[in-house]
């Protein structure tokens, strides 16, 4: 089975975030980035799949410049067995990141593509369902399980309702939630072999892809700095605060 | 004296694998040790052995040890690095270090083929613990002065050694211990004793101010009866094993002293953030920003002073060549070149911590003094930095005597001085050779001029190097070089002025004093993310 984990370099979820001067991008100086953390439990249950099962082959993709490159090794520490970078200096936008997947998909031919339900700079939650859609194969987001049985996934999703089980033939697109697994530290001797591992860097051309972005960031601005909150005396005085002051709670 | 490696020098030369190796150790401080402090300082039963055997499967307890005996086979910048931040707390940090560092060193150093073969793979597994045993209740300071005796068995098969070593970290969980004892009495020997050995046994725990994590007790030989094959190196040259090891523990020391300061610099920065007074944060006083900004810079001076070190002790092993002889002996030298400056980094390192966490304490106010804020233990261990692996005051009377007698110190005078303080040191030292009036308190003096003129020269190529190359951080390692500058040539002054008085010596001239309003900035970049920010 060859599985494909599309990931994503974000700023570390813990640095401070600041925006750039001109209002509509973050400054990225002196900012650490890291595997979008979804996207790294991806790339763990795909590892745990090889654990169980050795001949699973796992293929990393990310597409951006060559900075990429530092979180497609680390995934290749982690366990990877090969990574591919598709360059490309320019932001896209969720259609544009999954039009190049359909190609990389097209290229490699995985039974499954496993990635994070969304990246955790944009949140935007909308490249795998818009893969899945492309290719025309089954999807289940949000994975808390996922089970493989005879070339059909058994997958439990997290949903507002509560949890819901899919079954679905491979192949197909799976997108990871928090509770699926804990990544695991990486390990000093999977850093050195990841050295000889291949990462191989495509052009957009070479995979008759097109840059494609319909959204542009047009201002970024920081949250207000919260206020000081109030205390008040009783359950009562809460419920009348929420009722009157915030208009909630209508009766 | 005081070269620069080829290789590595500054912690921004490292490439991404070893910055990804050095956040996976961090990581795994962050993850594993830092939410079980308590229940390590308990000594909760098998607690820390579990932890130390994690961190071995994930390769951290044999970084520079050889690649063919199940090492990384990594050099020892990286190691340092790794060590450094698997170091937030002293208990952990000495563990580790002293079963990576000087519980295998003296056998990846000295050993035999055969002694590699059976002791590092077990170590670098972490099926047991390393420990290194040299000290004796009446041997401290003066270790060469051990009484633990070794005589061969009438059959000339095995060893038997009597005596009892005394502060030997590990010793609870150690497997193997490099022991020291003298053949007949009289020849200084090193040896690989197994716990398992017949007549080796471990004391109950030592009842310690800090560190009570660490495992600290008495290692006792009563008749211990070893394998002749286990002598390490050769018999009457113990003294070069001890010393260079520890040569190379001292900057595996200062690697941990590194990641403690910077534990103290995180804690002491997110409290005043936190913490509010006359209707203000108290990161806003200049009081408050001016510690932060000292620990910073001092942080910056060690860490800088370290990687120089090592990238030059890295430099000297490159070049040990099977084919060119004795790999031990080649070893030797290697571990031996630049034991001045290893000393030199000790001293700072650990002093620059015991700085840190004293101001942390006093940051937090009356809370720091409770158990309520995670820095009363800080505190506590580090303490004991500035006494083990050497204490600082045998450190600074080696470090100067051993640059003299060697020849160094001419050439260290006769080069025209880049720095404050290096003008400083040379002032004061020509004063005092002149006078011939040398006592330990005018060679420890020297000791620390020569120490802060080691420390300016490596923040100001540091931050030199960081701006060619537009690192994102180069603005903060220019304030901290600036700010470094200006409190070391401070220091470097009233130094080289009691240096001189005692040998009765021309005053110094007072130096010119730069760099003073770049504390602000330091304190803004350390409170910005609550961190040290390198």
């Amino acid at each position: 089975m060859k599985v494909l984990v599309p990931l994503k370099r974000v700023p570390d979820p813990y640095s401070r975030i600041r925006l750039a001067p001109d209002g509509a991008a973050i400054d990225t100086t002196a900012i650490k980035f890291e595997i979008n953390p979804f996207d790294e439990i991806a790339v763990e249950e795909a590892v745990r799949m090889k654990e169980r099962d050795a001949s699973v082959e796992i293929v990393v993709v990310s597409i951006g410049s060559a900075e990429c490159e530092e979180q497609l090794r680390k995934a290749l520490a982690i366990g990877a067995d090969r990574a591919i970078r598709v360059d490309c200096a320019e932001t896209l936008d969720s259609l544009g990141v999954a039009k190049v997947l359909v190609r990389v998909v097209e290229r490699e031919s995985p039974n499954l593509v496993l990635m994070g339900k969304q990246a955790i700079d944009d949140d935007n939650n909308q490249a795998g369902q818009m893969l899945a859609a492309l290719l025309d194969w089954p999807q289940a987001t949000f994975a808390s399980k996922i089970e493989f049985n005879d070339g059909r996934a058994t997958v439990t999703r997290e949903t507002d309702t509560g949890q819901e089980t899919l079954e679905f033939p491979l192949p197909a697109v799976i997108t990871t939630d928090l509770r699926l697994n804990e990544p695991r530290y990486v390990a000093l001797p999977g850093i050195i072999k990841a050295r000889t591992k291949p990462l191989e860097s495509l052009t957009l051309a070479d995979l008759g892809a097109q840059q494609e972005c319909r959204v542009a960031v047009v201002s970024m601005r920081q949250p207000p700095p919260r206020t000081a909150g109030r205390r008040v005396n009783s359950v009562d005085e809460l419920i009348e605060a929420l009722r009157v002051e915030k208009g909630l709670l209508k009766s | 004296m005081l070269r620069a490696p080829l290789g590595v020098q500054t912690p921004e030369d490292f490439d991404a694998d070893v910055r990804l190796m050095a956040d996976a150790a961090l990581q795994f401080a962050r993850g594993e040790v830092m939410p079980v402090l308590d229940r390590l300082d308990a000594q909760e039963e098998g607690l820390m052995m579990s932890l130390l055997k994690k961190a071995c499967d994930l390769g951290f307890g044999a970084v520079d040890s050889p690649a063919e005996f199940g090492g990384l086979g990594q050099p020892k910048a990286v190691a340092t690095r790794v060590l450094e931040m698997l170091s937030p707390n002293g208990s952990f940090a000495t563990t580790m270090g002293v079963h990576s560092g000087v519980g295998q060193t003296p056998i990846a150093l000295f050993g035999t083929d055969e002694q590699k073969r059976r002791y590092i793979p077990p170590l670098a597994r972490g099926d047991y613990m390393g420990a290194y045993a040299l000290s004796e209740p009446n041997s401290g300071s003066d270790a060469l002065s051990v009484s633990c005796r070794a005589t061969l068995t009438p059959d000339g098969a095995n060893w038997k050694l009597n005596g009892t070593k005394m502060w030997i970290s590990n010793a609870k969980w150690a497997g193997s211990f490099i022991v020291f004892a003298k053949v007949e009495g009289e020849r200084f020997t090193a040896f690989i004793v197994e716990r398992e050995h017949p007549g080796v046994s471990v004391s109950a725990e030592e009842h310690k101010m800090g560190l009570k994590g660490s495992s600290t007790a008495r290692l006792v030989l009563d008749g211990a009866e070893i394998p002749r094959d286990n002598t390490l190196y050769e018999v009457g040259e113990g003294h070069r094993v001890a010393l260079n090891t520890l040569n190379l523990g001292r900057c595996k020391l200062a690697a941990m002293a590194l990641g403690q300061a910077r534990e103290a610099i995180h804690q002491t920065a997110k409290y005043a953030r936190e913490r509010r007074q006359f209707g203000r944060s108290i990161s806003e006083f200049g009081l408050i920003r001016d510690k932060l900004a000292r620990m910073a810079s001092n942080v910056f001076a060690a860490e800088s002073m370290l990687y120089r070190t090592v990238g030059c002790i890295d430099d000297a092993f490159a070049a040990v060549d099977p084919s060119k002889g004795n790999v031990a002996e080649q070893n030797r030298r290697a571990a031996e070149e630049f034991a001045v400056e290893c000393s030199l980094v000790k001293v700072f390192a650990t002093e620059a911590l015991g700085h840190c966490v004293d101001e942390a304490i006093q940051v937090h106010g009356g809370f720091g003094f409770t158990e309520e804020f995670p820095v009363a233990r800080l505190y506590r261990d580090a303490r004991v930095m500035r006494i083990y692996e050497g204490t600082n005051e045998i450190n600074r009377l080696f470090a100067f005597n051993r640059l003299a007698t060697k020849g160094g110190l001419n050439a260290a005078l006769d080069a025209e001085p880049t720095t404050a303080a290096g003008a400083l040191f040379r002032h004061a030292a020509m004063a005092a050779t002149k006078l011939d009036t040398r006592t330990q308190q005018v060679d420890a003096g020297l000791s620390d001029l020569l120490a802060l003129t080691y420390a300016q020269q490596s923040v100001i190529s540091r931050a030199d190097r960081m701006e060619a190359s537009r690192h994102p951080r180069s603005e903060f390692a220019r304030a901290c070089a600036d700010y470094f500058s200006f409190l070391a040539g401070v220091a470097a002054y009233s130094r080289a002025a009691e240096v001189c008085a005692r040998v009765g010596g021309e005053p110094p001239v007072t130096p010119e004093l730069h760099g003073v309003g770049s504390d602000d900035r330091i304190a803004a970049a350390v409170l910005e993310g609550s961190q040290y920010p390198l």
